[in-house]
């Protein structure tokens, strides 16, 4: 998967979600807008409520450790209305989620687009 | 398997403006000015504001500082803003003016979520105000949905001293009201909201419906005074008159809260001024936003928004639980510094 994931060009992964942090507070604190990062992983635990949604990813990192990423997206209301609901994601399932990237080293992603394991791709323009 | 890649340049430092400079100070530039970027997308508007001074012109759009440079003919302006993200970008504006007009090209500098190509820009002088008109409302009721474009999302604002005291220990992702879910306020929701809300029309009120914090707003039309020890709150207390068919409304009686994202203060004494219209076809409501905030701001911050009709639309319920925020900070360690921080939720 991650072989294929290589050629999923950045565009369009930034015409997925777009504007995950519209709308609360500053995403620019916690975030860069120089640095993206794409990960693969497993969803541990799914969190599905306002004030954003997160899930918290397992991904197996060079030494063949787990680190447990926490990804940030929108809102709830936000993504529902694009059919994207608390169902969407469930723990166990297989993700590769492209982001932005926490400050200070923080295992942390403000998510732009996420692969499910089918090819299924999520986001959107709010 | 993580990847990480450099995207973008690194932001420029520009990031408060102290009001400043100029090679040259020319009185034909002084007074009020309309300025519109056009881009690639809606076009952006803003009042620019020149006064001269000893070391040469003062400039604001809408409200916040910006560099002005002029020579001969030519002007160059640095305005810092942000995206919707929060990101922090220069927009740089250079071109000519005369007595009447200005205009120009402007370049983006910094990384953003959504970055901007840049563009042409244009300024007239700011028409003078009209005398108010005889009421002559329309129908603002319905549901409307953010639209995207005209405002400049002025970064930095010309802060008090006092505000700039209280605001220089401000971290957001820690003091700001609605990341442990507590309303952020009216001024803010105007502001910077982006979900939907509904007008409801009624015999002397309009009620406002917000998504966000699922708030309620009722804007009183017919001079209605508020009772005796009314609280002060996060929506205040507002009301309204028909401005010919412009809809006018100050609120008063707000709690201390945060203006935008940035964290500047709004004090418990401001009162914020909206002037709303409506498109000839209905389909379009747009608002000047100000706030008149003496205390905090030595230059009123002007906000511009627009929303569009969308009946296929509904407020969608808006529950939020803190457990997140908490969560990470009890994982980081930082539940004792969060509480040490209690000044930073008395904002009065």
């Amino acid at each position: 998967m991650a072989s294929r994931l290589a050629i999923i060009s950045t565009a369009v992964f930034l015409m997925l979600f777009q504007h995950s942090a519209t709308g609360h507070h500053s995403f620019a604190v916690e975030f860069t807008a120089e640095e993206t990062a794409i990960i693969e992983g497993v969803v541990a635990e799914v969190w599905f409520k306002n004030p954003h949604v997160r899930y918290y990813i397992d991904v197996t990192n060079g030494d063949g450790e787990i680190d447990r990423w926490d990804t940030r997206g929108s809102s709830p209301s936000l993504l529902v209305r694009r059919g994207w609901t608390k169902e969407t994601i469930s723990v166990g399932d297989t993700v590769i989620i492209k982001g932005h990237l926490g400050r200070d080293d923080k295992k942390l992603l403000s998510i732009i687009g996420i692969e499910l394991a089918d090819g299924t791709k999520l986001g959107a323009h709010y | 398997m993580l990847r990480i890649k450099i995207t973008g340049c690194c932001i420029g430092v520009v990031l408060a403006f102290s009001p400043c400079l100029a090679v040259h100070a020319q009185n034909s530039l002084q007074g009020e000015w309309m300025v519109e970027l056009s881009g690639d997308g809606p076009s952006i508007i803003g009042m620019l504001s020149l006064q001269e001074s000893e070391n040469g012109w003062l400039g604001h759009i809408e409200g916040g500082p910006v560099m002005v440079e002029t020579e001969s003919g030519a002007i160059e302006i640095l305005v810092d803003s942000r995206d919707l993200a929060g990101f922090v970008f220069n927009r740089r504006l250079t071109g000519h003016y005369d007595d009447a007009s200005m205009s120009g090209s402007f370049t983006i500098e910094g990384a953003t979520e959504d970055p901007e190509p840049g563009g042409a820009w244009t300024a007239i002088r700011k028409a003078p105000t009209v005398p108010r008109q005889p009421p002559a409302p329309v129908d603002m009721g319905g549901m409307w949905t953010p639209a995207p474009g005209i405002d400049f999302r002025k970064y930095s604002m010309d802060l008090t001293e006092s505000a700039k005291e209280w605001h220089a220990g401000y971290v957001m992702h820690y003091d700001q009201p609605n990341v442990r879910c507590v309303s952020a306020g009216i001024v803010a929701m105007v502001a910077w909201g982006a979900y939907p809300f509904e007008i409801v029309t009624s015999k002397d009120r309009l009620t406002y419906l917000y998504e966000v914090d699922s708030e309620v707003r009722r804007v009183f039309l017919n001079e209605k005074r508020p009772p005796d020890y009314y609280p002060p709150s996060p929506m205040g207390f507002s009301n309204g008159y028909w401005d010919g068919s412009n809809l006018v409304v100050d609120t008063q009686l707000l709690e201390g809260n945060v203006r935008d994202f940035r964290g500047e203060p709004v004090s418990e004494g401001a009162r914020m001024h909206e002037r709303y219209s409506l498109s000839e076809d209905g389909s379009t409501l747009s608002a000047v936003i100000k706030l008149i905030d003496p205390a905090n701001y030595n230059v009123e911050p002007i906000r511009r928004r627009q929303w569009v009709r969308n009946p296929a639309t509904e407020i969608y319920p808006y529950e939020c639980d803190p457990d997140s925020f908490y969560r990470q900070m009890y994982e980081q360690g930082k539940m004792d510094m969060y509480f040490e921080r209690a000044d930073r939720r008395e904002m009065n």
